[in-house]
């Protein structure tokens, strides 16, 4: 309990920090939704000329974004960036802060086993993904009734909602994996955020080309469609299961390889 | 009873070494110095001992358990102060060492306090904005805190003053006559001597001789110093036990070992000034230690 107030404390700003940076992005895209819907333009024929390249890039694929469902599907792709890197950076930085700050030696000295530091220190981390989640729903549904004669969709943002949780989930666990196998805090962030990167490059890449759609799998970017989640209510199982597992592996393999590891002064 | 017992521990760091077949054991009860320079593998074992390496082979008992096994069943009886002192900066030094107690059960947390007194630390402050051997106090009382009864200290003294080492030494002997037993490490020899009994002697990874502190001083070594009134013949005293040799002018100093009475038939017919025969320092036979392997 010590140790996951501790944990909760420490991180108390960056999670504040974080959400704001959130709820100011939904504001501000769904004033542009108001822009759009404003303008009288015809935004789909707009965007038909823009090419593909582009499109796929900023995520804007085959919806109709003059509809507030089809618009706010594509804040999925920013939201799925933002919270892997939120939730990589902490699984990565919570397990090997101390080693970083010089003060394993004061913790892993103490009368506990080292599962039972790591094990309250994920589960700030759950609750700090999970605040960011709610904090995405709050605001999502918020702004959305703002712009859709007060009806804001809960249904809708609410599946979109638990997809990026189970992503959050999934890069914790990444980041836990990385911060202890990695011989310290700042290899283990570099090497989480570059493979976050290469992850949303190969999504790029999959919808770009046809041929690549078999890659689809390695890339958890592409598990969930944001269009999928909120014009058809569909979410894919597979996928959750998927990411399910993957996550539970990696939290076990980060007990394993902590367990074993040699902790520097 | 023996508090720990280190039986054939290695530890290499890939293909580093750290230490070798390190074996010795502490009593309960004594002060036991564990002495060495920099590098020599000190806290590498203490690291081991507390389970925050993991020994590559042989293997370690505190209490008569074993320390990777039972790790944190043994640690709720260690007090450990690490060589370098760092603890989360943002916190204060109060809630530090609150943090601290909240990891073991019954701890007189008004303990703090008194102990706090002693070492004269404020516990009001900032953990980042405490000089080096302010740092070190607090580590001092978060090692003490729960009432070990085996303290492991690691360089303990490096940043305190003379005044505050001397206050230090007071708790130890304090801690010590209550029943607590004290691993000590040091590269310091005297620092050693005021408190230790027993040491082991530690030299690039390996145990070099675990000693009665009285009987390295007393009676296995003897300082000799020679005043000559004319030349020296250093081959005179290519001797068995003797090291150390040092030349200096008409002056000629060794340490020598072994049975006095051929010292005293090898002296016969020397031309001296003076002989002086002394108990030489821990320094010095430290130092012998060392050389000792460096000779060809």
């Amino acid at each position: 309990m010590n140790v996951f107030k501790k944990e909760m404390k420490a991180n108390i700003k960056s999670l504040i920090i974080w959400c704001c940076a959130q709820v100011f992005i939904i504001f501000a895209g769904m004033m542009k939704y108001q822009g759009f819907a404003d303008s009288q333009v015809d935004v789909n024929a707009l965007f038909a000329a823009f090419p593909e390249e582009i499109m796929v890039v900023f995520g804007i694929g085959s919806v109709d974004i003059t509809k507030v469902a089809g618009f706010y599907s594509v804040f999925f792709l920013y939201f799925m960036l933002l919270a892997a890197v939120h939730a990589t950076m902490f699984g990565a930085v919570v397990v090997s802060k101390e080693e970083r700050d010089h003060c394993a030696d004061f913790v892993y000295t103490k009368p506990v086993r080292r599962f039972q530091v790591i094990t309250p220190k994920l589960l700030a981390g759950v609750i700090n993904i999970l605040i960011f989640n709610m904090v995405t729903f709050a605001a999502s549904v918020f702004f959305i009734a703002q712009h859709n004669d007060g009806d804001g969709l809960i249904d809708k943002v609410s599946l979109t909602m638990l997809a990026l949780f189970f992503l959050q989930l999934f890069f914790l666990a990444l980041g836990a994996l990385f911060g202890s196998i990695l011989k310290n805090t700042k290899r283990a962030t570099a090497a989480a955020s570059g493979l976050v990167m290469g992850f949303f490059v190969l999504s790029v890449a999959v919808d770009l080309y046809d041929k690549l759609a078999f890659l689809k799998i390695f890339t958890p970017f592409k598990y969930f469609e944001g269009a999928n989640l909120m014009i058809n209510d569909q979410l894919s199982f597979n996928s959750a299961a998927i990411l399910l597992t993957v996550s539970l592996v990696f939290f076990v393999l980060t007990f394993v390889a902590f367990n074993r590891r040699d902790l520097s002064t | 009873m023996n508090v720990i017992e280190i039986n054939q521990l290695t530890k290499y760091y890939g293909k580093q070494r750290g230490i070798e077949n390190v074996s010795f054991s502490v009593e309960e009860g004594e002060i036991f110095g564990f002495i060495g320079p920099n590098g020599a593998g000190k806290s590498t074992t203490i690291r081991a001992l507390l389970s925050l390496i993991h020994p590559t082979s042989g293997s370690a008992t505190i209490f008569g358990k074993d320390c990777i096994k039972y790790g944190n069943e043994i640690r709720r009886d260690i007090g450990y102060l690490p060589s370098e002192v760092f603890y989360y900066e943002h916190m204060k030094v109060r809630e530090v060492l609150n943090y601290s107690a909240s990891f073991y059960d019954n701890v007189d947390t008004s303990r703090i306090q008194s102990l706090a007194e002693v070492m004269d630390l404020d516990l009001n402050k900032r953990i980042d904005d405490l000089s080096y051997g302010n740092k070190k106090k607090v580590g001092i009382i978060q090692g003490l805190l729960h009432e070990p009864r085996l303290i492991i200290l690691d360089e303990p003294t490096g940043g305190l003053d003379p005044l505050m080492q001397q206050k230090f030494f007071e708790l130890i002997r304090m801690e010590n006559q209550k029943g607590a037993t004290v691993l000590f490490s040091s590269h310091i020899l005297s620092e050693v001597q005021k408190l230790c009994a027993r040491v082991a002697i530690i030299k690039d990874g390996s145990i070099v001789r675990v000693e009665n502190i009285r009987d390295m001083q007393k009676h296995n070594y003897k300082k000799f110093t020679l005043d000559y009134r004319g030349v020296i013949d250093v081959h005179h005293f290519n001797l068995e036990g003797i090291t150390n040799l040092t030349v200096d002018e008409n002056t000629l100093h060794f340490l020598f070992k072994g049975d006095i009475n051929r010292m005293v038939e090898r002296l016969q017919g020397q031309n001296l000034m003076n002989l002086l025969v002394e108990e030489p320092s821990l320094e010095e036979i430290f130092m012998h230690y060392y050389q000792k392997e460096e000779q060809p």
